[in-house]
């Protein structure tokens, strides 16, 4: 205990050590070192998923403009839309005199943008681990550091209480989830594989066929999931061949909620209520 | 009789030549690609499995593990590459003949780009997925009859007018497509997917419905082969032999454009199938249309088999969009036809 008023103020300046030092030199999604002047405080994010984290991360009010599809928290969709990643709206962007855009590597923005005398950078979370590293970053870039160190704890803390109660589950069903019925699914080791082993299923594709894998429905037919997350059941059905599938046959063919579908597809801070989401959807009896 | 007159009657009673030993290779090249399709795929089944497959489908028997795979996944699939790679050869050298254009396709009225529209609208507005083909072969059809609307003149039809407000049709209804592609971002790949071409739930079901289009479709234009060949002379001259040129026409652009509809509407824009066949069968067996238009269908619907065939084992249990690999395969193989009868001549 007598170390504690040694210990106290080496604490506290651990913690005011976090504060971002500017000029910040970075390199970003994009492979281009970016060099952030001082703290941003007119924040344009074009990524949904990064419009999230910046809100979590307490500096929602300095947003000045979303992409037409960050919807969440309820305050963006008042802000100005500068379009989307197919039809951005540039003119609308360099309007608002940003400090900061907040880019995706996809899209081609940080040309143009740069062009035009805005800092841009790219901050793409895909992977599961990036979503910690990201929001981190994210927290250096508009010197909110603690903040982002704090949402990483209690995100993977309420992520650990889902799994917890998984991992537990007996039966872990093999599942199969569509992205789309082109079909498109997903390998384990993608955003939502890994989420989907997490809610304690055990995704049928190998991770051989990479994150992203365009499959035959052979596949499935074969494999036959006890569950089928991302389709409704008559479509599962009306399939050639299809109706044998065990989770045909016990009618656990699952389309997802649009809510969680969509905090599904955002790799930020709901990244939690998605697992929960999901885990409710795979082992409903252990959430009654 | 003119002179004109004299070689149209000259082409009307010109023999029918099959070529047998070519026609014989060829059969035997389907034949060949229908089997190994069937016992190929993404999931190997050993070659008795497939056979009791069969045996059970035929005898309407309970089915059990692979054998629902050979039976309800590959064979329809199979049967629907057929149907829809047939279809589009024979419509695609029906196309080519009644608009004396070496570079009309299947698609040439806007039947693709409405199709795709339809597809996109359905697919946007998350419409139930079994009404999709129905949007695309409403989109399809709906683009054919705009087309021949601004294209008709009076009670004429002008091949150069078809062609054009075809091909402007079928810009506009790509135009509308993109902008509605635009706003369901989250849809993207799926109307992609669509043009790109697709067999992968064809089922039975499938195969039933397009069944009926293909073979009244195909069938008529098939029978119509000998006034096709009158009129690649030119409508002059098939107008003095007494064609009704102008109905003629008519009924192969409805005939063609509405098989072709139907195997959109379930397989998606399977490119280049449609337009190079033909091409493939001018040159092996000549211009006869009565000779050209069944032994399209047959080199069509094999070719489709075989680049789907290879669309789902070349990286399974991954696929390939089907339309990618017809364009690969029947490309470089065209245009190396191309060059040898280039230097023959």
């Amino acid at each position: 205990m007598k170390l504690l008023p040694f210990l106290l103020p080496a604490l506290l300046g651990a913690s005011s050590a976090l504060a971002t030092t500017y000029p910040l030199t970075l390199t970003d999604d994009l492979g281009r070192k970016v060099t952030i002047q001082s703290e941003p405080k007119r924040l344009i994010s074009v990524l949904p998923s990064n419009t999230e984290t910046l809100c979590a991360l307490g500096v929602c009010d300095r947003l000045v403009g979303v992409d037409d599809y960050s919807d969440f928290p309820a305050q963006v969709t008042k802000l100005p839309k500068v379009g989307g990643l197919y039809n951005p709206n540039i003119e609308a962007m360099v309007a608002q005199k940003p400090d900061l855009v907040v880019v995706s590597k996809y899209g081609k923005l940080a040309e143009p943008l740069t062009a035009a005398g805005i800092t841009v950078v790219a901050v793409n979370p895909e992977t599961f681990d990036d979503v910690f590293s990201k929001t981190q970053l994210l927290g250096r870039i508009v010197n909110r550091e603690t903040q982002a160190k704090n949402l990483v704890i209690q995100m993977r803390r309420d992520i650990a209480r889902t799994e917890v109660l998984t991992r537990a589950a007996v039966r872990k069903p093999t599942a199969y989830y569509e992205v789309d019925p082109t079909p498109y699914t997903v390998g384990p080791n993608s955003f939502i594989g890994v989420l989907l082993s997490k809610a304690g299923a055990v995704n049928i594709i190998p991770a051989s066929l990479g994150d992203f894998p365009k499959i035959s429905p052979e596949l499935v037919v074969q494999k036959s999931p006890q569950l089928i997350l991302g389709l409704d059941l008559a479509t599962a059905k009306a399939r050639p061949g299809w109706a044998g599938i065990a989770a045909v046959k016990s009618g656990r063919v699952l389309k997802l909620p649009a809510e969680l579908e969509t905090i599904l597809g955002r790799p930020g801070p709901r990244l939690p209520q998605a697992l929960a989401g999901l885990a409710r959807l795979v082992h409903p009896e252990l959430f009654r | 009789m003119s002179a004109l007159e004299r070689s149209g009657q000259a082409a009307l009673s010109r023999p029918v030549r099959w070529r047998p030993g070519r026609t014989a290779l060829l059969l035997l090249a389907v034949v060949c690609s229908v089997l190994l399709a069937v016992g190929l795929g993404s999931v190997s089944i050993s070659l008795p499995e497939t056979l009791r497959a069969f045996g059970h489908g035929l005898s309407g028997q309970a089915l059990s593990g692979s054998e629902v795979i050979v039976w309800q996944l590959r064979l329809p699939r199979v049967a629907l590459g057929l149907l829809v790679g047939a279809c589009l050869s024979v419509c695609g050298g029906a196309f080519q003949g009644v608009f004396r254009n070496p570079l009309a396709d299947p698609y040439l009225m806007g039947v693709a780009s409405g199709a795709a529209l339809g597809a996109t609208v359905s697919l946007v507005l998350d419409w139930p997925a079994a009404v999709t083909p129905v949007a695309a072969l409403v989109g399809a059809m709906l683009s054919v009859a705009l087309a021949l609307a601004l294209a008709r003149s009076g009670r004429r039809f002008p091949p150069a007018r078809l062609i054009l407000s075809g091909v402007v049709v079928g810009s506009i209804m790509t135009a509308i497509g993109t902008y509605l592609m635009l706003h369901g971002e989250d849809r993207l790949r799926q109307v992609y997917s669509f043009t790109l071409g697709n067999l992968a739930f064809g089922g039975w079901a499938q195969v039933r419905v397009v069944l009926p289009y293909a073979v009244l479709g195909g069938g008529l234009l098939v029978l119509l082969g000998r006034a096709l060949n009158v009129l690649s002379l030119g409508d002059l001259t098939a107008r003095s032999l007494g064609l009704p040129v102008e109905r003629l026409r008519l009924l192969v652009i409805v005939a063609a454009s509405l098989a072709t509809a139907a195997a959109v509407s379930y397989a998606g824009i399977i490119g280049f199938v449609g337009l190079v066949t033909p091409h493939l069968v001018r040159r092996l067996w000549g211009s006869d249309y009565r000779v050209l238009l069944p032994i399209s269908a047959l080199a069509g619907g094999g070719l489709l088999v075989l680049s789907d065939l290879l669309a789902r084992t070349l990286t399974r249990p991954t696929e390939l969009p089907v339309g990618v690999v017809t364009t690969l395969l029947g490309g470089p193989f065209f245009l190396y036809l191309l060059r040898r009868q280039g230097q023959i001549e």
